[in-house]
């Protein structure tokens, strides 16, 4: 059981880590058309020819794989552990639905992230799908790819409504992956669970408002 | 006060069990919760209907004897306090009080809203003791120990064992009871010879009794009548990752 949520842990901050990457790469899409188009794609073509992303994005699809398997296993025994529930249940007054619900929170972000790469990895890395241009600097048009999908007001609403699960299910995942390694200095818990907030609401909003601002450029 | 009872009724630890309404008149405000059931009970035996089997020892709130889950809380409404302490003037007349023993797979069902609790033990018997001789009472100055450790230790020391922490966990998780145990010896320089093996193997048996993993929803420690924190948990795993490497 230690085993398991510690490998949840380990690969969640992983993930998370990886979340403020992502996010700081896809400001480059609020700068104006131009510039943006040249930037983006150039950056793209850096993180595919760098062996290290390489090596990166193996370990970003294992850790996404090691923490849905384990979240799986650990959902299983728990629900063998407590299989009679109660008639009357009030235990939402004493903690937060997303705390009680981070499987369910979490099958909607492996939705998310399922379409999502559909939407990008199948078609630039797998070509599958619509081929892709090449911009004016020679560089594979991975802006396109983005500014077409979100010229889809279904995709622009999917992609801003699903930032919410991803929201609470960082908000408590976060602090309480430090808990599940063994942080307990309880005025660092504190000022934890505070980061974990800023952190969930600046990642959900961010990516939430990204594809909104795309739409409407 | 008028009041009426559903309480589950289970005859075995095998049979089917059903919640039944009971009305009930003349429960006074100033009686506590258990003092209700006895009210109850003897309206039972007056009608010569079996009485509700529940579980009850000091009725001061430091036995851990008493669980029940009422009205969809552990130890009902209130936070950090024990059913025998909880009093009918926490409830209006008329009002319909649902009351049913803690579930969890660790803990099966006896009768009524008894429940076998004895997984609890089974983990105390994995190292929720010590092996240093520590002497009589006045012995007890004789090992200084700083005031901030002691302190520490007995808030965690203060677990009653009464199980709320599983009833309300979603997981029936037994991480805030084995971790209270575990810290409150390995804190102590008396618990240090066996601290190592203390975690790894109270942690094992608490995960062969059945009990869930912990989500760190912190519903364990709003009920928990000793008001034991979820650090405690954080501070078990830590014990726990050092127990594996140094151990």
């Amino acid at each position: 059981m230690f085993f398991k949520k510690s490998i949840m842990a380990g690969t969640g901050l992983f993930l998370s880590i990886f979340l403020i990457v992502h996010l700081s790469a896809n400001c480059l899409l609020l700068l104006p058309e131009s510039m943006a188009r040249e930037l983006y794609n150039a950056y793209s073509t850096i993180l595919r020819e760098s062996i290290v992303i390489t090596i990166v994005a193996y370990l970003l699809y294992l850790s996404i794989i090691l923490h849905v398997v384990y979240a799986a296993i650990v959902t299983y025994k728990n629900y063998k552990a407590s299989p009679d529930r109660y008639m009357m249940n009030h235990t939402n007054e004493t903690s937060s639905w997303s705390s009680q619900n981070m499987g369910l929170l979490g099958v909607f972000i492996l939705l998310f992230i399922v379409i999502h790469m559909a939407n990008f990895w199948a078609r630039i890395k797998l070509g599958l799908g619509d081929g892709v241009g090449f911009d004016a600097a020679g560089n594979l048009d991975v802006y396109e790819v983005t500014y077409s999908l979100f010229q889809n007001i279904y995709f622009v609403v999917f992609y801003s409504i699903m930032m919410i699960p991803l929201g609470l299910h960082l908000n408590h995942a976060l602090k309480s992956a430090f808990k599940t390694l063994g942080f307990y200095h309880k005025k660092g818990l504190r000022v934890l669970a505070k980061i974990s907030l800023v952190y969930a609401v600046v990642i959900a909003v961010g990516f939430g408002i990204i594809p909104l601002i795309v739409y409407l450029k | 006060m008028k009041v009426t009872f559903k309480i589950w009724r289970q005859d075995s630890p095998k049979s089917k069990g059903v919640l039944k309404s009971y009305e009930t008149d003349g429960i006074s405000e100033d009686m506590s919760f258990l003092e209700a059931l006895d009210h109850l009970n003897e309206i039972l035996v007056a009608k010569n209907e079996k009485v509700v089997a529940f579980e009850y020892d000091c009725r001061e709130g430091i036995c851990g004897q008493c669980g029940l889950f009422i009205n969809g809380r552990a130890h009902g409404p209130h936070e950090h306090t024990t059913a025998c302490q909880l009093h009918m003037r926490s409830f209006k007349d008329g009002d319909t009080i649902v009351v049913e023993p803690w579930r969890a797979a660790a803990f099966p069902i006896i009768k009524d809203l008894v429940v076998d609790r004895s997984a609890f033990d089974r983990i105390i018997e994995k190292g929720g003791y010590i092996s240093a001789k520590t002497g009589t009472a006045p012995e007890a100055n004789a090992m200084l120990i700083p005031k901030e450790i002691a302190d520490a230790s007995m808030d965690v020391a203060a677990c009653i064992g009464c199980g709320a922490c599983v009833a309300t966990c979603k997981n029936a998780s037994a991480a805030l009871f084995t971790s209270a145990k575990i810290n409150h010896l390995n804190k102590l320089p008396q618990g240090k010879p066996e601290q190592h093996r203390r975690v790894l193997d109270m942690t094992a048996q608490m995960e062969a009794e059945g009990f869930g993993s912990c989500t760190l929803t912190g519903a364990c420690e709003v009920e928990c009548p000793a008001g034991i924190s979820i650090a405690s948990i954080a501070e078990m795993n830590n014990r726990y990752v050092r127990a594996k490497l140094l151990g």
